[in-house]
C-alpha cells in the first residue's frame, strides 16, 4: 500500500516535470513579481493639475502647486482633458475653465480645489486611522488578486493537463485493472498539486510583501491556499476526467478564467456592490485570500464548513466519474 | 470549400466549443442587465458619514462633491475607511466645521482632497460667486461599463486564437499533421481553412456579442463590422502561430495564456494611463490587440474621428504578420526537405 502510493507519486511527479508544469509556475511568478514591483506599486492618481493664467501677476500668495501659463491658448489646450483646471485671472474676477468630467459632483470638487489653491488657507490635516501605507495596500492587493487567479487555474490546469496525458496513454484503463486504489490515485495528484500552489504561495508572498510582512501573513496564507488548491484541483480532476480532449478542456478554462473570476475581482478590489455576488462561491475563496493578506480576521467558523463539505464531495464525485470512465474504458 | 466543410464537420459534434462561442454574449447580455448607478459612481469620490453627526448644510455640501455612504455609527465608518477596496473618506463633524478620516492608503488624489476637505468646506461661499466656464465632457461617466463591454468583446475575439491553437495542436498530437503533409493541399489552402473556422467563429461571436451589449446605430455598423473582422483575423492567426510552435497540449496553453494576458491587458492600461495623443499611444500600436481595443471603445463611446487610423494599423498587422506566417513556413518546409 504505501509502497504502491510513493511509486504513484514518483510516477506523477515524472509526469510534472515532462509537461513542463514547473516551468509554467517559475515563468508565471517571474512575469507577475515583476509587473507588481515595476508597475503595479507605482500607479497612483495624482490630483487635478491647476493652471494660472495671470500675465500681471495680480494675485498674491497662491499656492507652489499652480502652474502658471502665458497665453489663453495654452489654457485651454492644458485644460481639455476633462481633468486639469484652469484659472483666467485676466478679468475682475477669477474664472474657472475647464472641461466637464461628466459627472457634476466631481467637477464641484474640482473647481472648489483649484479655487483653494488661490489663497493661503490652512486645513486640518486628515486623520489617518489605517495601518497600511499606499504601497504597501498596493502590495497586498495584488498579491492576492494573482496569487487567487494562479491557485484557481494552475490547480485547474495542471492537474487536468497530466490526467489527459494519461487518458491519451491509456493510463487510466490499466488502472482499471490493477490492485490500487482510486482514492489514492487522486490523493497522489492532488499531493503534488497542493505542495507546487504551496511552494508557489509562499514565494509570491515573500517575495511581494517582504520578508517582514510576507511571514506574518504566511500562516493565514498558506492555510487558504490549501483549501482552494484542493478544490481547484478537484474540479479539474472531475472536468478532466469527464471532457473528451484537452481542446474543450482549453476553451473552458479561458471561459473560466476571464469570466468567472472578473466580477470576483470587481467586487472584490473596487467599490462596486453587487449583492449577487454572495452566491458566488469563488468570491467567498478570494476574500478568504484578500483578508489573509491583509491581516483581517478569515471567515467563519461556517465558511470552514462549508469548505470542507465541498471538499468531501467534489472527491465523491470525482471518484464516482473516474470509476465510471474506468467502466467505459473497459 | 470542401475542406472547410471537412474541418466543420470536425468541431460540429464538439458542444464545447461551441458553448465557449456562445459564453460572451450570455456574458454581454448579463452586462446589459447591470444597473448602470453602481459603474457611475465608480469614477466619484465616495464619501462616508455617520447618522445624526453632520449638520444638514454640511450633508448637503459633502453630497454636491461625491457618492455619500451613511453609517449608523463611528465604528462602522471606520471599517469602510479603512477597507482596501475602497477609497472612501471619512466625514464627521468637529465642533463648527468638519474633519476627514483617511486610511492611509488612498491614491494621491483622495489624500489631497480628504486634508483639503475642511478648507474647502469653509470657503464654500467662494465657490458660489466664482464663474464656471466648463466645455462639456467627452468621456461619459459609465466607463467603466464600456471597459467591461469591449474587455468581452476583445474576449470573444480571443476564442478564434483560441480555437485554432488547440486544433492544430490536437492534429499534431494525433499525427494528423503527418497526413496533412502529404495530402494533395497546398500551405496556402491548408492555412486558409485552419484560419477560417476560428475566424467566422470570433467573428459571429462578437457581433452577437456586439448586438447583445451596445446600443448600435447605422452609420457605425459598417466600421463595426470592418474593425470585428480585421481583428478577428488578426486573432485567428496568432492561433496559427501558437498552433506551430508549440509542441504539446501544456505548451500550447502556456503561449495561449501569455498571449491572451497581453492581448487584454496592456491596451486598457494603455488607454487608462497614456494620453490619447503621445508618442506612447503611437508606440502602443505594435501590439494588434491596441487598435482592435481603442477602436471599439470609441464605437461603445459614440466617437468615430480616428476610426481610419485604426484600421489602417489594423490592416497592416494582417498583412505583415500573414506574409511572415508563409515566409517562415516555406523556410521551415525548404528546410525539413
Amino acid at each position: 500500500m504505501g509502497y504502491s502510493f510513493f511509486s504513484l507519486l514518483k510516477k506523477d511527479f515524472t509526469m510534472m516535470l515532462s509537461s513542463k508544469f514547473l516551468l509554467l509556475i517559475v515563468g508565471s511568478l517571474i512575469l507577475y513579481s515583476l509587473y507588481i514591483n515595476l508597475v503595479y506599486v507605482r500607479t497612483d492618481q495624482a490630483i487635478y493639475p491647476v493652471y494660472l493664467l495671470d500675465p500681471a501677476e495680480s494675485i498674491e500668495n497662491i499656492s507652489g502647486q499652480i502652474i502658471r501659463v502665458d497665453n489663453m491658448e495654452e489654457l485651454q489646450s492644458h485644460t481639455s482633458d476633462g481633468y486639469a483646471v484652469g484659472i483666467d485671472a485676466t478679468g475682475a474676477a477669477p474664472k474657472i475653465i475647464m472641461t466637464a468630467s461628466g459627472l457634476d459632483s466631481t467637477d464641484h470638487t474640482r473647481t472648489a480645489y483649484a479655487l483653494s489653491l488661490l489663497s493661503p488657507g490652512q486645513s486640518t490635516p486628515a486623520e489617518v486611522i489605517g495601518q497600511n501605507s499606499k504601497e504597501m495596500k498596493s502590495r497586498r492587493e495584488i498579491t492576492s488578486e494573482f496569487l487567487f487567479f494562479e491557485l484557481a487555474a494552475v490547480g485547474f490546469l495542471g492537474l487536468a493537463s497530466t490526467l489527459f496525458e494519461e487518458k491519451y496513454m491509456g493510463v487510466i484503463r490499466i488502472h482499471g485493472v490493477m490492485p490500487i486504489s482510486k482514492s489514492l490515485f487522486i490523493f497522489s495528484k492532488l499531493i503534488l498539486f497542493l505542495l507546487a500552489d504551496l511552494v508557489f504561495a509562499f514565494l509570491l508572498t515573500v517575495i511581494n510583501l517582504g520578508l517582514e510582512a510576507g511571514f506574518s501573513v504566511l500562516p493565514a496564507i498558506l492555510v487558504q491556499t490549501v483549501i482552494l488548491s484542493i478544490i481547484m484541483a478537484l474540479v479539474g480532476f472531475f472536468c478532466a476526467v469527464w471532457l473528451p480532449d484537452f481542446k474543450q478542456f482549453s476553451l473552458l478554462y479561458i471561459v473560466f478564467a476571464i469570466f468567472i473570476t472578473t466580477p470576483v475581482f470587481l467586487v472584490g478590489q473596487t467599490s462596486i456592490t453587487w449583492n449577487w455576488i454572495n452566491y458566488h462561491p469563488m468570491y467567498h475563496l478570494f476574500m478568504a485570500i484578500k483578508n489573509a493578506c491583509f491581516e483581517m480576521p478569515v471567515g467563519e467558523p461556517v465558511y470552514y464548513i462549508i469548505c470542507v463539505v465541498s471538499i468531501v464531495v467534489l472527491f465523491l464525485v470525482a471518484h464516482k466519474t473516474l470509476t465510471r470512465e474506468m467502466a467505459k474504458e473497459g | 470549400m470542401r475542406g472547410i466543410y471537412h474541418q466543420l464537420k470536425n468541431i460540429r459534434r464538439d458542444k464545447m466549443c461551441i458553448l465557449s462561442f456562445l459564453l460572451p454574449v450570455i456574458v454581454g447580455l448579463a452586462i446589459n442587465l447591470l444597473s448602470d448607478v453602481s459603474f457611475s459612481t465608480l469614477g466619484e469620490t465616495a464619501f462616508g458619514i455617520v447618522q445624526n453627526d453632520l449638520t444638514e448644510e454640511m450633508a448637503d455640501w459633502v453630497e454636491q462633491n461625491g457618492s455619500v455612504t451613511v453609517y449608523e455609527d463611528m465604528e462602522g465608518l471606520q471599517m469602510a475607511v479603512i477597507d482596501p477596496a475602497t477609497q472612501m473618506i471619512g466625514v464627521v463633524r468637529d465642533s463648527g466645521t468638519i474633519k476627514s478620516i483617511l486610511s492611509g492608503d488612498e491614491f494621491q488624489l483622495y489624500k489631497t482632497i480628504g486634508d483639503k476637505l475642511p478648507q474647502l468646506f469653509e470657503e464654500r461661499e467662494a465657490m458660489r460667486l466664482v464663474a464656471v466656464e466648463a466645455r462639456p465632457a467627452q468621456s461619459d461617466s459609465l466607463w467603466p461599463k464600456s471597459l467591461l463591454i469591449v474587455i468581452t468583446m476583445v474576449t470573444a475575439m480571443f476564442m478564434g486564437c483560441t480555437f485554432n491553437a488547440m486544433s492544430i495542436i490536437g492534429e499534431k498530437e494525433d499525427g494528423i499533421s503527418f497526413i496533412n503533409e502529404i495530402l494533395p493541399m497546398t500551405q496556402q489552402e491548408y492555412v486558409f481553412q485552419k484560419i477560417s473556422l476560428g475566424l467566422v467563429g470570433g467573428i459571429l461571436s462578437t457581433i452577437a456579442t456586439a448586438f447583445a451589449c451596445m446600443k448600435i446605430e447605422i452609420e457605425q455598423l459598417f466600421p463595426l463590422l470592418l474593425l470585428i473582422v480585421l481583428s478577428a483575423f488578426i486573432s485567428a492567426l496568432i492561433g496559427m502561430y501558437i498552433g506551430r510552435f508549440s509542441s504539446g497540449l501544456m505548451a500550447g496553453i502556456v503561449y495561449i495564456k501569455m498571449i491572451m494576458i497581453l492581448f487584454i491587458a496592456p491596451p486598457i492600461l494603455f488607454y487608462l494611463m497614456i494620453p490619447a495623443d503621445s508618442i506612447g499611444r503611437i508606440l502602443s500600436y505594435l501590439l494588434p490587440s491596441s487598435a482592435a481595443f481603442y477602436g471599439l471603445m470609441d464605437l461603445v463611446n459614440g466617437r468615430g474621428q480616428n476610426i481610419s487610423s485604426y484600421f489602417a494599423v489594423l490592416l497592416i498587422h494582417c498583412v505583415v504578420w500573414m506574409l511572415f506566417y508563409f515566409i517562415t513556413s516555406s523556410g521551415s518546409k525548404n528546410s525539413t526537405e
